[in-house]
């Protein structure tokens, strides 16, 4: 099982969204990383055979997901970023009519829908609206649906947001049962959603993919880069402007733990420290914590 | 079939389609009932008092007092009738019924109205189509009553259709074959028709709201995104979405209509409904039927309008992105026949009407229309009786714009 993403472009007039996407997933948990407006539901829109690429194309199994069709939707589950549904629709109508359409036997879905609740914990809620239900459920209610014919293919954009930290945690543990023998894909700006579930990353920024590999072989990039040491606590704004600081911590004597990211130490104290999936990513995209872009090339 | 029945069940679950539904048919019975209350009539008691009637009562009182005109209309009873009108006119000296001392026309004249409609457009003048009054019209001429209408048609066509032989020589033959003599049963007036082009009218617009979102909010709600990822998220969606509108859409028709037919019928007078067309229309109306045959033509006509509307909607709503952009093209597309009537003039107008999907239905240019009207649709040497274009047209868009709504549906992208 592999799904290619073979030299897969997108222009939007004079915008590429989508840059040449070369990549190729099996089976596993992958997590597509970048900041917003980096591309990511370009690409998983394209991916979920919604949108048309300018060139390149998505192939799976060796044949190219248009020629697949219903095959293709067969084994495929989608959270679009923005989960969009029929103001009418209870939680229940809602899984019953998406179950009906993607083939799953009438007996079956309703067992189906029913153990899929109980895993989102939405049984209680599931006659009411889903327009009456509460962000971080709804989102529950989409994953619900993705995962209702248990697709080969998963791709979820941005399936973690409006979930609470609780709600975080099952959802890892959920995807984390459901992966194995299985492509899912989640595009995430929230990097610990990913760095622990994920088998491998895609980085992409500027609509260009800019890494791929495990956690252990991405955060090797950003190995001798991320620094640690304690400063007075009046030395911070200075520090601030001159590093990309990562995390702060105001410490018992009035002194202050500050976690960055540099090329070389920025004073005598310094010590090295392990790098991590967000400190790669906060490498890569600095705008993310508020500096300008002047890493990557 | 599963999918169609919960396709059926998303959409009645919306107020917004029960609230229609229920006002289509709360206005289907309202205005069957309306003509009812236009009608007026007066008469002289024994004591001298004028009792004025309105509504039911009116009509029980003229079906009584026209009771002896009722039935087959032979050219001897319109010859009779012509001759007691011309006798009480003389008698009182005046050359208009409206003339008449008060009292006398519900007396003497209203008992034979029935009899006297269309002798006047029979007699019409064949050069400048100038209606006689009955007063001038010869007695005599009326023992040949049938034969002077198939004569008046053809200097109406020769008027009407001067440039195409094709048309005036179809309309003699139509008028021709509809069967003589009239029947005629007072009580029913033309209103009722034209209210049941109203109730057609409304429940047209009523099914288009219903239709318009149908595509179109799946997209802009983003609904859409995850459904077309489905295995039956394309065709069988979009033709269960489809099917379901034009399910919905049909059989409020049927039972909107069924209604309206029902009331109307019932407070005028089942036997109404065996009157001649030409003896409520134009006495050289081309069509051969009855009232009853009329409406239930009429209500077909309007059923297969609405589906053909719902259908072009529905390919509007495939089409749109948003909600508010199929409603309001749809809508323009409900009320464009009433504006090219109004506002583009000649065979154009004629043509758009016959083919636009709204026109079977349309105020002031529905098949109710068109079937007492003389227009023809002229191409080449062929001429094509408006209600059979529009019809035609009709039985056309339905399956050609619901195969264009799927198409479209299954090949839209996100932009």
């Amino acid at each position: 099982m592999e799904l290619l993403i073979d030299h897969v472009s997108k222009r939007f007039k004079d915008k590429k969204a989508v840059n040449d996407i070369n990549l190729e997933l099996t089976p596993g948990v992958w997590g597509l990383l970048g900041a917003n407006g980096a591309g990511k539901t370009t690409l998983m829109r394209m991916i979920a055979g919604i949108m048309q690429p300018t060139s390149g194309q998505v192939v799976y199994d060796g044949i190219p997901i248009q020629t697949l069709g219903e095959q293709y939707r067969d084994i495929f589950g989608y959270l679009p970023q923005e989960f969009g549904f029929f103001q009418e629709f209870t939680v229940k109508d809602y899984l019953a009519y998406v179950a009906a359409l993607k083939g799953l036997p009438q007996r079956q879905s309703w067992r189906k829908i029913h153990e899929l609740l109980e895993r989102v914990s939405l049984l209680d809620v599931c006659n009411k609206k889903i327009s009456t239900l509460s962000g971080g459920m709804r989102r529950r209610v989409g994953i619900a649906q993705a995962l209702l014919n248990d697709p080969e293919v998963l791709i979820l954009d941005e399936p973690t947001g409006g979930l609470d930290p609780g709600e975080r945690v099952r959802f890892r543990n959920l995807l984390s049962e459901f992966a194995h023998d299985r492509i899912v894909l989640i595009s995430t700006h929230i990097v610990p959603d990913v760095e622990y579930i994920a088998t491998c990353h895609a980085i992409i920024k500027g609509g260009k993919l800019l890494a791929t590999g495990t956690t252990e072989e991405l955060v090797k990039l950003v190995e001798g880069r991320v620094w640690s040491c304690t400063i007075s606590a009046d030395a911070v704004p200075e520090y601030e402007s001159r590093l990309q600081i990562i995390s702060l911590r105001n410490e018992h004597d009035g002194s202050v733990f500050i976690r960055y990211l540099a090329e070389k130490p920025c004073n005598a104290h310094s010590v090295a420290a392990a790098p991590r999936l967000e400190d790669l990513y906060l490498w890569l995209f600095p705008e993310s914590s508020g500096e300008s872009d002047r890493r990557y090339h | 079939m599963r999918i169609f029945r919960l396709e059926l069940k998303r959409v009645l679950k919306s107020r917004l389609t029960w609230i229609l539904l229920v006002l289509a048919l709360l206005f289907s019975a309202l205005l069957a009932y309306l003509p009812t209350t236009y009608c007026y009539s007066n008469y002289i008691d024994e004591a001298g008092n004028k009792i004025n009637l309105t509504g039911l009562a009116s009509i029980a009182y003229e079906k009584e007092r026209q009771a002896d005109a009722s039935g087959i209309v032979t050219p001897e009873q319109v010859r009779e009738a012509v001759e007691i009108y011309q006798a009480c006119l003389t008698s009182y000296g005046v050359a208009e019924s409206y003339d008449l001392p008060e009292g006398v026309y519900e007396k003497e004249i209203l008992p034979i109205a029935p009899l006297l409609h269309g002798v006047k457009e029979a007699f019409a003048d064949p050069d400048t189509g100038m209606a006689p009054t009955i007063m001038e019209i010869d007695p005599k001429q009326i023992d040949d009553y049938y034969s002077v209408c198939e004569t008046r048609i053809a200097s109406l066509m020769a008027m009407e259709q001067p440039n195409s032989p094709a048309a005036q020589r179809k309309a003699v033959e139509m008028y021709q074959g509809v069967e003589k003599p009239f029947e005629v049963y007072p009580g029913m007036s033309s209103t009722i028709t034209d209210y049941q082009n109203i109730m057609g009218f409304l429940v047209l617009l009523f099914c288009v709201v219903i239709a318009a979102p149908v595509f179109s909010a799946g997209y802009q709600s983003g609904a859409d995104d995850i459904l077309r990822c489905t295995r039956y998220g394309r065709v069988k969606l979009g033709i269960a979405k489809l099917l379901a509108a034009l399910f919905i859409s049909g059989l409020s028709f049927i039972i909107c209509a069924s209604v309206f037919i029902l009331v109307v019928d019932s407070l005028f007078g089942w036997e109404c409904t065996k009157t001649s067309i030409q003896m409520l229309y134009s006495i050289v109306t081309l069509a051969d039927m009855n009232i009853g045959e009329l409406q239930c033509l009429f209500a077909v006509a309007g059923l297969l309008s609405v589906l053909a509307s719902v259908s072009f909607t529905l390919f509007l709503s495939a089409k749109c992105k948003s909600t508010v952009a199929s409603l309001a093209s749809a809508l323009v597309f409900c009320i464009a026949p009433l504006v090219i009537t109004m506002t583009v003039p000649g065979a154009l107008s004629t043509w758009l009407c016959s083919i636009l999907p709204a026109s079977g239905t349309s105020i002031q240019a529905s098949v109710l229309y068109a079937i007492t009207d003389f227009q023809f649709l002229n191409l080449g040497g062929l001429a094509i009786w408006t209600p059979y274009a529009m019809i035609g047209a009709c039985v056309i868009e339905i399956p050609l714009f619901a195969f264009l709504a799927v198409r479209s549906y299954c090949k839209h992208t996100v932009k």
